[in-house]
């Protein structure tokens, strides 16, 4: 990744309510530098289209009603279908510790639980890249 | 007092170092507190212009002559989750273990009126709540529950399904034989959730959730008198990120815009201004919360005086909920939850709140299991019996603390008001987008603060437990959408089309007109038509609106 400053999609999945988390985090990793386009409640489909469109480098979603687990895979689905698996998908919110090993395999990159220090997450981000 | 000040000062002088005032602390919404409070710090207070008596203005005091020894706080723990006939058993099993009353939380497509099978909605039906789809769903969440005695507050949120989800259960209580006049309870029914607090896809324009909310509260008042049509849910705008402050300036400058609105309509303040109820939350600031209850209760009696005139001294009463801050909780060591719980409902009860929720202790992990449901439940209960809160009316009262809390929180208050009173009002603060970005500021500072340490948070930011295994149970929603899909199926086949569709044209002719919708909804519901299909039917006359990004 040559470019200067990373780019991010903040979403929050399907009908979740909280934005308290994915706008928290959009700040921060704006005032990290990062380059962030924050699009509220989106379906997987959506959320990969626009992550295409924008060419980003991650896609952060955001979701603490339990609907991780049918939505969260299906984002990684859905970029793979399109030939984008290049852009890394990090998933943050109520997010039961037992399921996190199956987010993993489907191939959520990380998973950041209530309570994450935001400095983790940047970290985990510009790291990656 | 000049006595006072002076020995005062002799003490500062020998007892404390010079930069002691340098070290005050702020509380969560930033006011500077003192080492210590004097008369001094309350020496402008008049008892009878600025506290009263319980019962009387400003109600600083209490709303309610008796207080808790007239009637204890209701203990109203909030339940919903899955299909109907699986809440149905836990509001059973929580009044069977002593809860006073209902408190009924609606699942994510529900509160944004659409059905659970919607393509859009399907992934969280039955999540974070109940999941209603028809009259029928309505029959089966109250069934065997006494709803003629007991109170029901419905926590519809969205004003686009509130006014179906309260027609239903009007509806329902109609075809038990119970008359409208007869139920008691509150619907949520608050346009700022809508526009601002937990918008989502495809929200009403502001203006058009606010008119759908006073729609609601018009035909309470004219039908169904004992109902509170709205409680205006300070404790979500808390949960977004807000301060304290903006809290209580937020419910107030809505309910303020409401009562404009209804009195525009024709209504005479007294008619329903008694009926407007709050929630506020309970936060970690154990004496700032105290105060800003007790403030609310000043500022409201204030501004509704000056500004309507009211002839019925309980259009002046704020009165309201609380449910302890589930944005205070954590994943970590989740136990713990159990005392910040019962902190928080401590504060409720000295602030003097007229119903309370304590918080389940897996609430930052799942949606409570019964175990969990049941402790929050004793926590409420031994709050009530065994502390002795109950014995003496606003105890704090007095205190030159909690009294100079209260007058600076009631400021700060006022003036955040004057300031939204000076961009047109509540609704414009949502439409220019003013009140997002208040909230997310709000919500950044927070966290900031709480990730440099200056606010502690125990098991986050000290006395972490590093590889911990959770001690709970992790609750799984029951199955969801295929039952209601059955439902759902076998309705629409059964109902007559024709009825239904001259029930969802009767709503869209009442959007075109800019006429209340409450009664062609109240007869829609009757004619089985679905949540997912009224809300649709209003969203094609009003359009939707994407909140301002930023």
């Amino acid at each position: 990744m040559n470019r200067k400053h990373l780019r991010v999609l903040i979403a929050r999945l399907g009908m979740d309510a909280h934005w308290r988390g994915s706008i928290v985090v959009a700040r921060a990793l704006r005032d990290a530098g990062m380059e962030v386009i924050y699009v509220g409640n989106q379906m997987p489909e959506n959320i990969v289209d626009t992550a295409i469109q924008e060419d980003v480098d991650v896609i952060g979603l955001s979701t603490l009603s339990g609907n991780h687990m049918i939505l969260a895979p299906e984002v990684v689905r859905n970029l793979k279908i399109k030939g984008a698996e290049d852009i890394m998908v990090i998933l943050g919110g109520t997010v039961p510790p037992g399921d996190i090993p199956r987010l993993k395999e489907s191939g959520i990159a990380e998973v950041f639980g209530p309570g994450t220090p935001l400095k983790e997450i940047i970290r985990f981000i510009s790291g990656s890249n | 007092m000049q006595g006072l000040r002076q020995k005062r000062q002799e003490w500062e002088r020998s007892c404390l170092s010079k930069d002691e005032e340098e070290k005050n602390p702020r509380t969560l919404s930033g006011l500077n507190v003192k080492l210590l409070y004097t008369p001094e710090d309350t020496a402008g207070l008049d008892y009878l212009r600025d506290l009263g008596f319980p019962g009387k203005e400003p109600f600083v005091r209490g709303v309610y002559p008796t207080m808790y020894r007239g009637r204890k706080w209701t203990i109203r723990q909030l339940a919903g989750f899955g299909p109907p006939e699986e809440t149905n058993k836990r509001y059973k099993f929580l009044l069977d273990q002593g809860a006073t009353g209902i408190n009924a939380v609606f699942d994510y497509p529900t509160l944004r009126g659409y059905d659970s099978t919607d393509p859009l909605g399907r992934a969280d039906a039955g999540r974070g709540g109940v999941a209603i789809d028809t009259l029928e769903d309505m029959g089966i969440l109250f069934d065997g529950i006494p709803i003629e005695s007991i109170s029901c507050s419905l926590v519809t949120s969205h004003p686009i399904s509130n006014i179906t989800v309260q027609s239903m259960f009007f509806a329902n209580a109609q075809g038990r034989g119970i008359p409208l006049e007869r139920l008691t309870g509150t619907s949520q029914n608050d346009f700022l959730m809508e526009t601002a607090v937990t918008v989502s896809i495809e929200v009403l324009p502001p203006q058009h959730s606010f008119k759908l909310c006073c729609d609601a509260i018009e035909y309470c008042t004219r039908h169904v008198p004992r109902w509170n049509p709205v409680s205006f849910a300070g404790y979500n705008y808390r949960e977004a990120g807000c301060t304290a402050i903006q809290e209580v300036a937020f419910v107030i400058a809505n309910a303020l815009a409401c009562t404009e609105e209804l009195i525009r309509r024709g209504l005479d303040v007294d008619s329903f201004a008694p009926r407007l109820s709050f929630f506020l939350s309970a936060h970690n600031d154990f004496f700032e919360e105290i105060a800003k209850y007790r403030a609310a209760r000043r500022v409201w009696c204030r501004i509704m005086k000056e500004r309507f005139g009211p002839k019925d001294p309980r259009s002046l009463a704020f009165r309201f909920h609380v449910q302890t801050a589930g944005g205070a909780l954590t994943a970590q060591q989740p136990l713990n939850n159990i005392t910040r719980a019962a902190y928080h409902g401590l504060a409720a009860v000295l602030g003097g709140a007229q119903s309370v929720h304590i918080d389940g202790y897996d609430e930052a992990l799942c949606t409570p299991t019964e175990l969990s449901a049941l402790t929050a439940l004793r926590t409420n209960q031994i709050l009530q019996l065994e502390t002795g809160v109950t014995r003496t009316i606003d105890p704090l009262g007095g205190s030159y603390f909690i009294e100079s809390m209260t007058n600076k929180l009631e400021e700060r208050i006022v003036s955040l008001l004057e300031e939204i009173d000076r961009m047109g009002g509540i609704v414009k603060a949502v439409e220019n987008g003013w009140i997002h970005k208040e909230i997310a500021e709000a919500a950044y500072a927070y966290q900031k603060a709480v990730e440099s340490g200056e606010i502690p948070i125990v098991g986050i930011n000290c006395y972490r437990t590093e590889d911990e295994e959770l001690p709970v149970e992790i609750f799984k929603v029951p199955e969801t959408v295929q039952i209601q899909e059955q439902k759902i199926r076998r309705i629409k086949k059964e109902r007559s089309a024709l009825e239904a569709q001259k029930a969802l044209d009767a709503v869209s002719r009442c959007c075109d007109r800019g006429e209340n919708l409450m009664e062609v909804i109240v007869e829609s519901v009757k004619a089985h038509v679905t949540l997912g299909e009224i809300s649709h039917t209003i969203r094609q006359a009003y359009g939707t609106w994407n909140m301002p990004l930023f």
